[in-house]
């Protein structure tokens, strides 16, 4: 069936109309053979040629119109999904801008944080002398949870 | 013999839609921001020290690293949330 994808969709529609209208013509043309002596042996064969042909060629283009609404499917969600892809892209991309703004920020921020401690250093330093054991506490509470030491 | 080949016309003709397949359209797992696949870095130990303005400044920078983890989290929940729905428009 695959192989019908190769074949352009006009001359498979002309070929399944073809199979559907010449077994209609033939079963038509059946019932005038009896006028026609030499013929007339050959009604019912044409007859019953012609009805199979009808009833493929109904079939093929059942088949014909459901490859063809199938394509038209594809098509459409094709189309959709670029269009999502477009949109996850620009989302992306506004994301980026928006986390790597904010980041900047709060590492500025430290900076500015940092030079102000420096400039109270001393003063800081001078009223307050930290015990080890409070530094011991910090970064024990520092540590990861569950991690190997 | 006529009322047989109307029944079979109807059966032939019905068959095909009787089944629904879905439609293969292959789609691609959107990207991820390169800023938020970077891990958060474990915070910052002092040194052992008399003076409270080396720990204040471990302590800032801890303050810090916990800021940029807090917009990566709160981004990856955004970009999670923004994607669900483009995805979702899509049927």
């Amino acid at each position: 069936m695959w192989m019908l994808s190769f074949v352009p969709d006009a001359l498979l529609y002309a070929v399944v109309i073809g199979i559907m209208f010449s077994g209609i013509a033939l079963y038509v043309i059946s019932f005038f053979t009896r006028f026609i002596p030499p013929l007339i042996p050959y009604s019912g064969i044409a007859r019953i040629l012609g009805t199979i042909l009808t009833v493929v060629g109904i079939y093929f283009y059942g088949s014909y119109s459901t490859e063809m609404d199938w394509r038209a499917k594809v098509e459409e969600l094709e189309s959709k999904v670029a269009v999502a892809e477009q949109q996850s892209k620009d989302a992306n991309s506004k994301i980026q801008t928006v986390v790597k703004e904010k980041i900047k920020y709060v590492k500025e921020t430290r900076v500015v944080i940092q030079e102000h401690i420096k400039t109270v250093e001393a003063k800081i330093d001078s009223m307050c002398k930290v015990a080890p054991e409070a530094v011991d506490i910090l970064n024990e509470a520092a540590a990861t949870p569950g991690a190997k030491k | 013999m006529k009322k047989l080949l109307i029944a079979l016309t109807i059966l032939l003709l019905t068959g095909c839609a009787m089944f629904q397949k879905p439609v293969p359209v292959k789609r691609n797992f959107p990207s991820v921001p390169t800023e938020l696949v970077e891990s958060c870095p474990d915070l910052k130990k002092t040194e052992p020290t008399e003076k409270l303005s080396e720990v204040l400044k471990v302590v800032v920078d801890n303050y810090g690293q916990y800021h940029e983890c807090k917009i990566k989290v709160d981004t990856w929940v955004e970009w999670y949330n923004t994607q669900k729905n483009i995805f979702e428009s899509v049927k």
